[in-house]
């Protein structure tokens, strides 16, 4: 009777030993498993933060030496002497501003498509031109009417567009459209004051924003528009 | 204390224009011998950019660009340079900012040396005038308290 009891507690013993030595050994690979994913996703994060570094600096270097060039073009505007003094100065100060103030002409540019801006920058210029001259007619046939029927009002309208400076360049093209001055922008909400409803209704159908949107390549416009320059390109080819 | 402006055309049009304005500050000061304008001019005009872009992008940011010591320490360098020229010349045996004496110095003929030694002073006031505009307006926005001050002061405003 005392043996079997005995047996059975050694082998309840030995039952308890080895489900501990389970668990530990469990415990220890998932500790090992943990360890090297720690490891691994702070090599990946290094990695990362080493890859965004350069690319920063990179792109610092870039502006830098773009701002040294638009700012020297602009030295060269002012000063019109081409003496090797006056150039070697020129050369002198547009560094030193840039080196001032390189983080600011070109801060929220992505990489390589400033040409590509300029390009459509300056195709943009005649739409523009003729958008303006047409509010200047029609504001000058509000202001010379006899009745003069003027209907002011302010609209508000969420922009699709995404940076800040295409926003700028968004209100500034309307504040110079006669008839539509942009009061203010609070998170990507425009504020207009518009002179009567002809103006406003040319102004919520978008057409300009579409415009600003291509120029600074931004939202859905860019597929679009790339595919149709491509296409254009192709058929030259062919 | 200034913080970041809120309105968005405000501050990008600025953050445009302020290297241009530099640069034209520059071409004030460095044209000072052929056209209108010169040292003080164009120290004013770089320091309304300083000025421009703490009003704009608020003093934290504004004191990486110009800081109250690197303001201080360029002030004083300015005043260092238009006297050092000047004392240059009165070694060299003539009048205190007689540049015509630098011509030994530079190696060039005595007219050349007195347009160069103008732009070294022109050059000098342009520094002071700016970095004193700037620090003037800092020390005004900030009521001379500076953030750090209130900590250690308790100050509460």
């Amino acid at each position: 009777m005392e043996i079997t009891v005995l047996v059975q507690t050694t082998d309840r013993a030995f039952e308890i030993l080895e489900k501990a030595r389970d668990e530990a050994r469990e415990l220890l690979y998932s500790s090992a498993k943990l360890t090297s994913e720690t490891k691994s996703l702070v090599e990946k994060r290094e990695a990362r933060a080493i890859f965004s570094d350069a690319r920063q600096k990179r792109l610092a270097i870039r502006n830098f030496i773009i701002t040294t060039f638009v700012l020297f073009a602009f030295w060269i505007l002012l000063s019109g002497r081409f003496d090797a003094f006056h150039l070697i100065l020129g050369i002198i100060c547009t560094l030193l501003v840039s080196y001032l103030s390189h983080d600011l002409l070109f801060a929220n540019i992505r990489v390589g498509d400033i040409r590509i801006r300029a390009r459509r920058f300056f195709a943009a210029g005649p739409w523009f031109l003729g958008q303006i001259f047409s509010a200047n007619l029609h504001v000058a046939y509000l202001a010379l009417s006899p009745k003069m029927p003027i209907d002011p009002q302010i609209i508000r309208f969420k922009t699709k567009l995404e940076s800040d400076i295409s926003w700028v360049a968004l209100a500034n093209s309307i504040t110079l459209t006669p008839g539509t001055i942009t009061i203010d922008i609070r998170e990507g909400e425009f504020f207009v004051h518009a002179l009567d409803r002809k103006v406003a209704y040319d102004l919520s159908t978008g057409e300009m924003e579409d415009k600003i949107a291509h120029v600074f390549m931004e939202a859905d416009h860019i597929y679009i528009q790339d595919v149709l320059d491509v296409s254009r390109i192709f058929g030259a080819l062919k | 204390m200034i913080s970041i402006t809120d309105d968005i055309i405000i501050r990008a049009v600025a953050r445009i224009l302020i290297p241009f304005i530099q640069v034209y500050a520059l071409y004030v000061i460095m044209h000072g011998h052929h056209s209108p304008g010169g040292g003080f001019q164009g120290g004013v005009i770089l320091g309304a950019s300083f000025i421009l872009y703490l009003i704009t992008h608020g003093l934290e940011e504004a004191k990486e660009k110009m800081s109250e010591l690197k303001a201080g320490l360029l002030s004083t360098f300015g005043i260092l340079l238009y006297s050092g020229i000047g004392l240059l010349c009165l070694i060299m045996g003539r009048n205190y900012l007689d540049y015509g004496g630098l011509s030994t110095i530079l190696k060039v003929v005595p007219a050349q040396a007195r347009s160069l030694g103008i732009l070294g002073i022109e050059i000098g006031v342009g520094i002071t005038v700016m970095a004193i505009m700037f620090s003037v307006f800092f020390d005004i926005s900030t009521g001379g308290i500076l953030p750090e001050d209130e900590e250690d002061l308790g100050v509460n405003r």
